[in-house]
């Protein structure tokens, strides 16, 4: 297997035993009650069947498919004004919509098993679009076509998204409101996709490339969806392995996982495949409580969180912001301001590589030291506090989504009955005038949405500090000059909305 | 839940509030009401001024102006919804919640700044590639909203303190206990 050395690391929670109804308890870090699991397939009746399919993908993938082909097309011929075609109407007020609100905290990475980015290195590499294929050469027991190299091993990680996310971000005025940008963006996603396929093995431009994975990985971490498997002790006398390797059934999992010892959602693509592989029905899809997985594992994952956290504030300030001069430099490729657009992208930069990440180190390093008790290794503190900024970042993403939805969510309208913006009226709603859904009641959504963020961050923080101090007051003290940034941060995106 | 944590949250959520409720009333107006005239010009993508700030009971006289194209100005809870012709001493007014009337062609716009907290105004005509981000804000003090949700985070804050400290004894050694490698973890 290529890839990283994830799946053998220790799980940070315990594995459950498994009740008769799907429901699971399970110990949890700082007492408590324990944590609930629910069976899905379990419980929903028909779910079993359905992700049994081997179509499944293939009937979620493909309609996908089509509209973006569509859309693409729209973007290259259509109104080159964004709030006339459905390129950008679509991608970046509903799809986003849906992804960061209703996708990511609820159903984990479910928009990877819709994804049609992939499609067409996929189908050349496994030579089928729907059914599955064993032999050699290949990868696992399945045969595979192209070059099916391993992905380089000082690149497994997420630094590669990382850049890319924030570079791509440092032109989001021009990819949000010029179609033919993000006919460029997203065209371009669909062909370096092809091309990864076919030289590295499997879904390594998902892991490790594509720009949404970064983000859908850190913050699935919180979801309430899990592929999980059920009981340990099947797995471990299990001789197939299918769900690693690969079988009849199904492919071994195309995302480097070994399913069965899987224990963060983070790089699992909800693909399916380990749920028809495995031939003792031992991988589920469970229902579990918000914030569950919370162990970042690595620096490269700390500063995703730093870097969408600053995005969200940037965001909030460029686009929703009532600031000319920052929209001016955001905005360069029009206003021809590129000094200033330099001295933007560098803050933007500066902030999110190193003042948001040195604010949060010194508080970690003045919290090691208020708490006392034996020297803790400083890198441990800041992996696991940093964990904190994920509930707070996705929440804070999610209160920045809520206008672009109810402010401009009236364009949907429109531009499904003229798609290219050039007059016709398919559904006749061409004409549907712009019309804000109560934006007055925004500001009550989103203090309540920076609240939740808030109360998990502090929360997980505090569990956290629990779990390394032990004592109440050490882990009060401990985590107190974290839980004032964190209390800090969330008052400044209420600033930005509210204030 | 257990009786001790339905205790637990109950108390967590008093403190909330009660915080809530204390940094909703600190914010204060800044004066008695009185009358406002203001300049608003408005060009791609921005107002000037970019915020403009009354006290709750105010009577806001905008004159509202373009300095390059044709542009909308739809201010949030009040009803209220402009277009903004450039080289033009006229605005068209026009209420949002009844599109049947005809616009109203006005030198100023005005209204009484009766519900507080912060409303955006924004472009309600298409003038180019940011339109749909060009945007400006009224606040109307006090701002109770703001100093409720500050007055909520701090007693987050608090509640989560006083909480660990009171009922917190003894799961600190449970927790050290159940920390490292998982008894239950797969070989
Ligand atoms: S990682 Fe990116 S390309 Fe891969 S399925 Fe997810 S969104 Fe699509
Ligand atoms: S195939 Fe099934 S039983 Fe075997 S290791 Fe994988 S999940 Fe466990
Ligand atoms: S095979 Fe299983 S573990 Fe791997 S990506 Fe698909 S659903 Fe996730
Ligand atoms: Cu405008």
């Amino acid at each position: 297997m290529t890839g990283k050395t994830q799946n053998a690391d220790p799980p940070n929670e315990g594995t459950v035993a498994v009740g008769d109804k799907g429901r699971t308890a399970q110990p949890r870090v700082g007492g408590g009650s324990p944590a609930w699991r629910l069976d899905l397939l379990a419980v929903i009746p028909g779910l079993r069947w359905l992700v049994k399919r081997r179509w499944l993908q293939f009937a979620v993938v493909f309609p996908n498919l089509v509209f973006f082909y569509l859309f693409l097309i729209a973007g290259v011929f259509g109104s080159p004004v964004g709030n006339r075609n459905i390129i950008i109407i679509f991608v970046w007020i509903l799809w986003w919509f849906l992804l960061i609100t209703l996708m990511v905290p609820f159903a984990s990475r479910v928009w990877c098993t819709v994804c049609p980015f992939p499609f067409f290195g996929e189908w050349l590499q496994r030579g089928a679009l729907i059914g599955t294929r064993v032999g050699k050469p290949g990868v696992g027991r399945n045969r595979m076509f192209g070059l099916n190299l391993r992905w380089p091993k000082a690149l497994s990680n997420i630094w590669l998204q990382n850049f890319g996310f924030l570079g791509l971000c440092t032109f989001s005025v021009a990819l949000v409101t010029r179609p033919i940008v993000s006919v460029f963006v997203l065209g371009g996603l669909f062909v370096v996709a092809t091309i990864l396929h076919l030289v590295f093995r499997q879904r390594a431009f998902c892991n490790y490339v594509c720009p949404v994975s970064g983000f859908l990985s850190l913050y699935s971490m919180t979801s309430m969806l899990e592929v999980r498997s059920k009981e340990a002790e099947v797995c471990s006398k299990c001789a197939d392995k299918g769900c690693l390797a690969g079988n009849e059934s199904g492919w071994g999992c195309p995302w480097f996982m070994y399913p069965s010892r899987m224990d963060r959602n983070n790089y699992c693509g909800l693909c399916t495949e380990c749920l028809k592989t495995c031939p003792y029905d031992n991988m589920t899809l469970r229902l579990r409580p918000f914030c569950s997985d919370t162990r970042i594992k690595g620096y490269d994952e700390s500063w995703k969180a730093f870097i969408m956290l600053t995005l969200a504030l940037a965001y909030s300030m460029t686009l929703l912001g009532p600031w000319a001069t920052i929209k001016d430099w955001a905005n360069a490729s029009e206003t021809g301001q590129w000094g200033g657009f330099a001295l933007y992208a560098a803050s933007l930069w500066m902030s999110a590589l190193c003042i948001l990440p040195g604010v949060f180190f010194g508080s970690v390093w003045l919290g090691r030291l208020l708490g006392g008790g034996a020297p803790k290794p400083l890198k441990d503190l800041f992996l696991g506090w940093s964990y904190t900024l994920v509930p707070l970042g996705l929440l804070a993403w999610i209160a920045f989504s809520f206008p672009l939805i109810f402010v401009n969510g009236s364009y949907i309208i429109s531009v499904l009955s003229d798609p290219m913006g050039r007059g016709w009226d398919l559904l006749g709603t061409a004409d549907f005038k712009w019309t804000p859904y109560h934006p007055e009641l925004l500001a009550w959504i989103q203090v309540p949405l920076l609240g939740i963020g808030l109360f998990f961050a502090l929360r997980t923080g505090y569990r956290f500090a629990q779990s390394r101090f032990g004592s109440t007051r050490s882990s009060i003290l401990g985590f107190s000059p974290l839980a004032v940034l964190l209390t800090a941060i969330a008052c400044g995106f209420l600033r930005l909305f509210v204030g | 839940m257990s009786r001790s944590e339905l205790l637990r949250w109950g108390a967590g959520v008093l403190v909330v509030l009660a915080s809530t409720v204390i940094g909703a009333w600190m914010p204060r107006a800044s004066g008695p009401p009185q009358v406002r005239r203001i300049e608003v010009k408005a060009r791609q993508y921005a107002y000037d001024p970019p915020t403009i700030e009354v006290n709750q009971g105010d009577t806001v006289r905008l004159k509202l102006t373009s300095q390059d194209v044709v542009h909308g100005f739809y201010l949030e809870a009040y009803d209220l919804q402009a277009t903004i012709m450039p080289q033009s001493p006229y605005v068209e007014v026009s209420r949002p919640s009844r599109p049947e009337e005809k616009p109203e062609k006005l030198e100023e716009v005005e209204f009484v700044a009766d519900r507080t907290g912060k409303f955006r105004y924004r472009c309600s005509h298409t003038c180019g590639t940011m339109h749909p981000f060009m945007s400006g804000e009224l606040v109307v003090k006090p701002n109770r909203l703001l100093g409720g949700g500050v007055g909520a985070f701090a007693g987050m804050l608090i509640a989560g303190c006083l909480l660990a400290c009171v009922l917190g004894n003894g799961s600190g050694e449970a927790a050290v206990a159940n920390s490292g490698r998982s008894p239950h973890a797969i070989p």
